[in-house]
């Protein structure tokens, strides 16, 4: 166990169990007869079918258009029939999804812009094929990365922040892009200088477990001065936004407020890389990197693997299951989600499929607070969670958002550390539903 | 090719995060009984195989007292979370070895009903039990207890040491008013090592504690600042006490309950600060009390007042020195204490 003379630690440090995958080369996953692209598999906004039942689809053809300015377009990864528009299981709960039968043929759309000019883009052109592109925040977080590229009026940006932290124990993914396509994530980043000016410092934070990512983008970037490649202690959670802007540039971030306030913004290297290929090639967001690991796995693997693939087919691609697992995630341990049917489908922000073993997903039995205080070791937004959960516990929905309950980031730190194995990041979900539902009733 | 396993139906499910650390409550309390191992061996390498029977008579009626209590007041049974096996162990080790039976059962008893379950048990108890327990028996049952009994050896002092030798404490020298060291308080090795020094059968060797000392960081159990400030603090007030008469210092570095509390007793969880910061004035404080204690006032025990006074200001103290949350410009203003039942 590791400690620190003040006591606090703002992470944890759970078993990185990246070893059986990290240095695997990504390798193409089978791509299933039967694909399922959920409406909803962004933040914001359902995409509206533009397709009907019977359709004849191509590679790269729009299905969904954006249902709003925050939304983002939806294409088929694949060629082949719309057979079905229909609710489908998602990590989420069941939502309206749209099902393509696979015809093998891989017919192409045509391209969303025309490749090759990427270096000749304006701001708007940019920001508007990204748009277009449907791409979104593929570390997780799946916001509208043409949202995020348009800061609002008056915000200046001087500060591009390149996360490839991936702290989450068992994922691979952004390891391997950051390996494979370090060239393509600095061409992203030439391209971001045209939407923000006044850029005066980019940084790319790399957790230093990863030393073959790190120098791989120090290669790819070393003819640019103001790009500079950061290797971070590795610790939980290193990647989340809000805590790389404080490490990279010592500055916050207020309450609710954007990153753009001060004058930063982050973007996944998957991201920034996908942008970069929908400049470049016209390419709309159909394919992703997913790992697939996990105790249970039989032969962990990185995947490419089409939007609408259902993790049962990715299973299957890595040797099926050695024991019966317990669990099995969209995305890690940590804040990953649970799902119960492996038709689940990979979506644009799925990093990875993690497989743990009943026993290795064991919450423990709960015991009395001993006010050991890691909770509040640990916590990266130095909340006190033992003070939430317990004033949650009372009923006092006052005292916990006094406490900053709101302020939570859900990363999952507290209940982990926990001797007591007391729910903890679950009563303070619970506080800040409770806290919501007041202020709107 | 088929999965060969079928997993429908079986799949867990529930909110994130889907692992958990594997140390456990009971688990941080082993870690306390395995780093209270060192001074148990060294109190039986001094004061005689009659430890094991105290350590053993303490141990036994503070686990006896929880569960009774518990059994009473139809509360569950939490005597497996180990908690009371350490204070304890504890109450014995903070014990001459002169001391009755009857007091070791009464330090454990009050410790236990008094002090933990009747502030609300586990984690929430305000005063450290042990500490409690040794600062009333001290002021209530002085004449029992010849405080600092030369130690005969592991043969030498057998049951209730009735070979052993009572004299004045170093810390009467060192003490009240003294700025200097008098040929009567033993040499700063051993004082270190424990040789030819009376006291409590856990507190004279201070290489036995640092052993747990060092245990208890480096397993992650307790924050090093908490003994590291506490013993600091001493120091440099008696520094400034003394001029920087260096032996002076060091002296009442080694002597008396210093050590045995800076690393056992007020790095206790459920009566210390919470926040961080917190941590760092509970650990001052008690140091500059203790070296308060020491000089003004002839009476032993400065080190289990201390406590109590920092056990008693904690809440106050973190109710002050909330963590400023990531984002805002202030701490939290909030009036809040989950050791209060009815906060």
């Amino acid at each position: 166990m590791r400690f620190s003379f003040m006591g606090k630690h703002g992470g944890s440090h759970p078993e990185e169990n990246k070893s059986r995958t990290s240095q695997l080369p990504i390798v193409d996953a089978t791509v299933p007869k039967i694909l399922i692209f959920p409406v909803s598999m962004h933040i914001g906004a359902p995409a509206k079918p533009v397709v009907e039942v019977g359709d004849k689809v191509k590679v790269g053809q729009l299905i969904a258009e954006e249902g709003g300015f925050i939304s983002a377009n939806i294409y088929s990864s694949v060629s082949g029939e719309v057979i079905a528009i229909e609710k489908r299981p998602t990590a989420k709960g069941p939502t309206d999804s749209i099902i393509i039968k696979n015809d093998y043929e891989y017919t192409k759309a045509d391209p969303i812009v025309e490749p090759g000019h990427s270096h000749e883009m304006d701001k708007d052109k940019i920001v508007e094929t990204v748009r277009k592109a449907g791409i979104v925040g593929m570390g997780g977080a799946t916001f509208p990365t043409a949202v995020k590229l348009s800061p609002p009026p008056g915000m200046t940006i001087d500060t591009l922040i390149i996360n490839g932290a991936e702290c989450e124990p068992y994922s691979t993914s952004d390891h391997r892009v950051m390996v494979e396509y370090a060239d393509e994530i600095v061409d992203g980043i030439n391209l971001a200088r045209t939407l923000f000016p006044r850029l005066k410092q980019i940084y790319i934070g790399i957790e230093d477990n990863k030393p073959n990512a790190i120098e791989a983008l120090r290669k790819a970037s070393e003819d640019f001065d103001d790009i500079t490649v950061r290797p971070l202690k590795t610790m939980y959670p290193q990647g989340s936004e809000k805590n790389l802007i404080k490490t990279l540039t010592n500055r916050e971030v207020r309450p609710g407020g954007l990153p753009a306030e001060v004058r930063c913004v982050v973007m996944n290297t998957s991201t920034i890389r996908q942008c970069y290929r929908a400049c470049e090639f016209g390419e709309p967001l159909i394919e992703r990197i997913v790992s697939v690991s996990g105790t249970p796995i039989k032969e962990p693997k990185n995947l490419r693997v089409k939007i609408g693939t259902p993790m049962d087919s990715l299973i299957e691609d890595c040797g099926g299951f050695s024991e019966v697992p317990g669990k099995v995630l969209s995305g890690g341990p940590m804040m990953g989600q649970a799902v119960s049917d492996l038709g689940v489908v990979i979506i644009k922000g799925t990093t990875a499929v993690t497989v743990l073993t009943p026993e290795e997903a064991n919450q423990g039995e709960e015991q009395d607070c001993i006010m050991c205080s890691e909770c509040l070791n640990v916590c990266p937004v130095s909340l006190q969670p033992i003070l939430i959960s317990d004033a949650f516990e009372r009923g006092n929905i006052d005292k916990a958002e006094e406490l900053g309950a709101m302020d939570c980031i859900e990363c999952g730190n507290c209940s982990f550390i926990c001797p007591s194995k007391i729910p903890l990041l679950e009563n303070i979900r619970n506080a800040k539903a409770a806290i919501k539902a007041k202020k709107e009733g | 090719m088929a999965q060969a396993i079928d997993v429908k139906g079986k799949l867990r499910t529930g909110p994130s995060p889907h692992i958990r650390k594997a140390r456990t409550a009971a688990g941080v309390m082993t870690e306390v009984l395995i780093a209270l191992i060192p001074p148990a061996i060294a109190a039986v390498f001094f004061f005689g195989w009659w430890v094991i029977g105290m350590l053993a008579i303490g141990i036994g009626t503070a686990v006896l007292a929880e569960y009774t209590y518990q059994k009473l007041t139809y509360k569950p049974i939490k005597i497996h979370d180990r908690s009371a096996m350490v204070t304890g162990a504890l109450v014995a080790l903070s014990l001459p070895v002169t001391a009755p039976i009857w007091m070791i059962i009464f330090g454990s008893l009050f410790a236990i009903i008094i002090v933990k379950q009747m502030n609300g048990g586990i984690g929430r108890n305000y005063f450290n039990p042990a500490v409690a327990a040794r600062v009333v028996t001290k002021a209530f049952f002085t004449p029992w207890l010849a405080n600092w009994v030369l130690p005969g050896g592991f043969l030498g002092s057998g049951y209730r040491g009735v070979d052993a030798i009572a004299t004045a404490t170093p810390l009467e020298y060192l003490g009240n008013g003294a700025q200097t060291v008098t040929e009567q308080v033993p040499g700063l090795w051993d004082l270190f090592m424990g040789f030819n020094l009376g006291g409590n059968i856990g507190e004279t060797s201070k290489i036995a504690i640092l052993i747990g000392m060092l245990y208890l960081i480096f397993r992650g159990v307790i924050h090093p600042k908490i003994p590291i400030l506490y013993i600091v603090s001493t120091f440099l007030i008696m520094g400034f006490w003394s001029s920087f008469n260096f032996n002076f210092m060091m002296s009442h570095v080694l002597t008396g309950t210093l050590f045995f509390g800076a690393t056992y007793m007020a790095t206790d969880y459920s009566s210390g600060s919470l926040t961080p910061q917190g941590k760092t004035v509970f650990a001052i404080g008690c140091g500059v009390l203790t070296a308060f204690f020491r000089i003004v006032f002839d009476f032993p025990g400065g080190v289990g007042f201390a406590i109590l006074i920092m056990n008693a200001l904690a809440p106050y103290i973190d109710s002050k020195l909330m963590p400023r949350i990531y984002g805002h410009e202030t701490r939290p203003q909030v009036d809040y204490d989950r050791q209060k039942s009815n906060s």
